[in-house]
């Protein structure tokens, strides 16, 4: 990994646009990963299933508080012990305490946004219990000791070689570049992990509060082996995850699935309803859900419910030509990236001004209001949010001048002609490129010109054209 | 969208998880009831009635032919057991293909228990070519964890089918476990026609109308819909199988109305 997710955001950005292989790898899986989905939804009638996952999720947003009571009521029925943590610490002091309690010494987990964002694994590590990732590409990055780059696909800014490099090192596995061969060397380690882990770890995509149920997605089945084979099973989930019925959640993963990698399912929907009943030969002895906070409701306070809608695909992340450019790490310490990373982090912050910058990485073409299976109004949230950031925090003062100065020229005719006169002999000193725009401003504008071009200021105004011809139109001498 | 700033201000906060319970669903109430127009622009439609059907169901091909297709499709596999062929026979190949060390030699897969797979003299034929079942007791058990782990071969029925997924629905019980389609790299799959349904929609339906649903999801502990096998492409989007479960899983279709 090229970029220091901890540098200023400049800096991260600037340094992924520098990595060539970076984007390399994510010019090839973003367009791969669209493309899929494209041609998913072309075969479906998408109009009806955005609507009615929109209508299921606005429903679940509406009524959150009842719907988390009753799936509480229910999860206790079927035997689930139920947890509630404000914050990010809350939750991980609870898991930790489940862990020590039981003595577990080895946890395996499945792959989750939700532990992802409260630092789940720097929690249990420091308790002195051994987590390992086990979505092969949650692993892949764990090994190397980055954090995700993607919503879905955690380790798309590496190459093959990459990783196949870090396997040598750290699994022995002998050198080859066959995805086959790696994907076995980890199977083996993996397969380990599930056998001897005292505690299985996994997020939740939905919710089922009519039942009680958590539903987990994956491809590999490591979602699968975490919820079944150790002991103690603990789900951490997003308050936000839950629905009302089994039918909504068999349609939001149908939806998530064509927005996400362009399948019709999921190779695996795991749904479970508490630990294994009497005379079962598997299944975890225990099942603990804790839902965490960690900034939803303030989310809901701030006015921001249409966030609370997201059922993290990555289809406005694959989409993006700003996350195309740049990839997840740029957009910093944060588990989420792209379009709805930029919302979602300084929202769920306790401090929004620490994400600032990330509302304004967006060109709003609005592309990810496009592929959002749930109908988020991304670019309305992002202008949202930059003016409630600008509100919030006062600009620099260099900012707060040269925009004073902007209105005092700009309403004043006489002040703003003879400024630009000014301007337009100035630029004719400056240096051009072959189309006559300018390549070089003098500080403070310089910023300006160290990445783009400024076109040249146009050697008549509009306002002289408009007197040569007698203060009338282009058309106006034939036609009236 | 923000009035005040201080809503910006983290608040303090409660510890303990009964403060936490009754924080977290006052700060949603309070928003929730301040708010009128809760989302930037409402869908303005209530909770959709099921069937929620957006999703093609097969329309020119039998039930069965769709579900083989699909499987196909996933890089499963799929045969169809012909009216009066012995199915026990059928799987019994299919386990010989896998195991392919030598005929003669004794052969131990993971199996859910023969009464729960619907077959005939299922464990009698297998046994005559020295294919023994494995029905594992208590998987929590290290001894037996151990050795079902090392077979190569699971055997499970199904709860459910689905033909225009190519799906299938593991439900674990007393003489099902989750670990027979799920540890061994090869699953057997054997799908009784009965329970083969055209969507997941149509299967919904019949169980609310059966009032089954809510008892089958909470009695079971964890349904597992399972779509072809163990994939993966997060090494540089190259599909692999394999990763965690079933590197092939094969179905059998058969009749079991007769």
């Amino acid at each position: 990994m090229n970029i220091d997710i901890a540098a200023p955001y400049q800096t991260r950005v600037k340094q992924a646009l520098a990595d060539d292989n970076l984007r390399t790898a994510l010019e090839r899986a973003t367009s791969r990963l669209s493309g899929k989905r494209a041609q998913a939804v072309a075969a479906i009638d998408l109009q009806r299933m955005r609507d009615e996952a929109r209508a299921i999720k606005e429903h679940a947003i509406k009524n959150l508080p009842d719907l988390l009571e009753q799936l509480e009521r229910n999860l206790i029925t079927n035997g689930c012990q139920v947890h509630w943590a404000q914050t990010a610490d809350e939750a991980n002091d609870i898991v930790t305490d489940i862990a020590r309690q039981r003595g577990v010494r080895r946890a395996v987990k499945s792959k989750s946004m939700a532990t992802e964002e409260i630092h789940l694994n720097e929690a249990l590590e420091d308790a002195g219990i051994k987590v390992v990732e086990t979505d092969l590409g949650e692993y892949i990055i764990q090994l190397a000791g980055e954090p995700p780059s993607h919503i879905t696909a955690p380790v798309i800014h590496k190459r093959a070689e990459d990783i196949s490099a870090l396997f040598q090192r750290e699994l022995g596995m002998r050198p080859t570049n066959d995805p086959a061969e790696m994907c076995a060397a980890a199977r083996k380690q993996l397969r380990s992990e599930f056998l001897a882990a005292e505690m299985g770890i996994s997020g939740c995509n939905f919710a089922i509060a009519e039942t009680g149920t958590i539903c987990i997605i994956t491809n590999e089945g490591n979602g699968r082996m975490a919820t079944s084979m150790p002991p103690v099973y603990v789900a951490v989930m997003g308050i936000e995850k839950v629905v009302p019925r089994v039918e909504d959640a068999l349609l939001l993963w149908q939806a998530v699935a064509r927005s996400a990698t362009g399948q019709d399912v999921t190779v695996y929907f795991s749904v479970s309803s508490g630990p294994r009943r009497p005379g079962h030969p598997d299944g975890p002895k225990e099942m603990h859900v804790v839902l965490v906070d960690n900034g939803r409701s303030r989310i809901l306070e701030r006015e921001y419910a249409d966030a609370l809608l997201c059922v993290r695909c990555g289809a406005c992340l694959n989409a993006c030509p700003v996350y195309r450019e740049i990839g997840g790490h740029a957009y910093g310490k944060t588990a989420y990236s792209g379009p709805i990373g930029a919302v979602i982090t300084p929202l769920l912050a306790d401090d929004p001004k620490t994400a600032k910058e990330l509302p304004f990485a967006s060109s709003l073409c609005g592309v990810c209001r496009e592929v959002c299976p749930v109908k988020i109004d991304l670019p309305r949230l992002l202008l949202d949010l930059r003016h409630d950031l600008t509100e919030l925090g006062a600009p620099p003062k260099y900012e707060r001048a040269a925009i004073r100065a902007y209105s005092n020229t700009v309403e004043h005719p006489g002040r703003y002609n003879r400024l630009s006169k000014l301007a337009r002999w100035f630029s004719r000193l400056l240096p051009t490129n072959k189309d006559g725009d300018l390549t070089r401003l003098p500080p403070p504008l310089s910023a300006w010109t160290q990445s783009r071009v400024l076109p040249r200021i146009a050697p008549r105004s509009f306002r002289a054209l408009w007197n040569d011809r007698g203060g009338k139109g282009m058309g106006s001498s034939n036609d009236g | 969208m923000i009035a005040e700033a201080r809503v910006w201000v983290l608040r303090t906060m409660d510890n303990g998880s009964t403060g936490a319970r009754e924080q977290i669903l006052g700060r949603l109430r309070r928003s929730l009831e301040k708010q009128e127009k809760l989302f930037r622009k409402s869908i303005g439609q209530d909770l959709p009635d099921p069937p929620m059907t957006v999703f093609p169901s097969p329309t020119d091909k039998s039930l069965v032919e769709s579900f083989a297709t699909k499987l196909v499709e996933l890089s499963g596999s799929c045969d169809v057991a012909r009216a009066g062929t012995d199915v026990a026979e059928q799987v019994m190949r299919q386990v010989r293909e896998w195991t392919t060390q030598s005929p003669s030699e004794p052969t131990e897969i993971l199996s859910w228990a023969p009464n729960e797979l619907h077959v005939p003299r299922l464990e009698q034929t297998l046994a005559e070519v020295g294919i023994s079942l494995f029905v594992p007791e208590d998987l929590h058990d290290q001894r037996i964890r151990a050795r079902a782990a090392s077979l190569n071969v699971g055997i499970t029925g199904i709860e459910a089918a689905f033909a225009n997924t190519g799906s299938i629905l593991l439900s674990p019980g007393a003489g099902r476990s989750r670990a027979a389609g799920l540890l061994p790299l090869n699953h057997l799959v054997l799908v009784p026609l009965s329970r083969l349904y055209p969507t997941f929609e149509a299967w919904l339906l019949k169980l609310r109308q059966e009032g089954r649903l809510e008892a089958l999801l909470q009695e079971g502990g964890q349904l597992a819909f399972v779509t072809g096998p163990s994939k993966s492409a997060d090494i540089e989007l190259t599909l692999t199988l394999g990763v965690h479960g079933p590197k092939t899983i094969h179905a059998i279709v058969f009749d079991d109305t007769e």
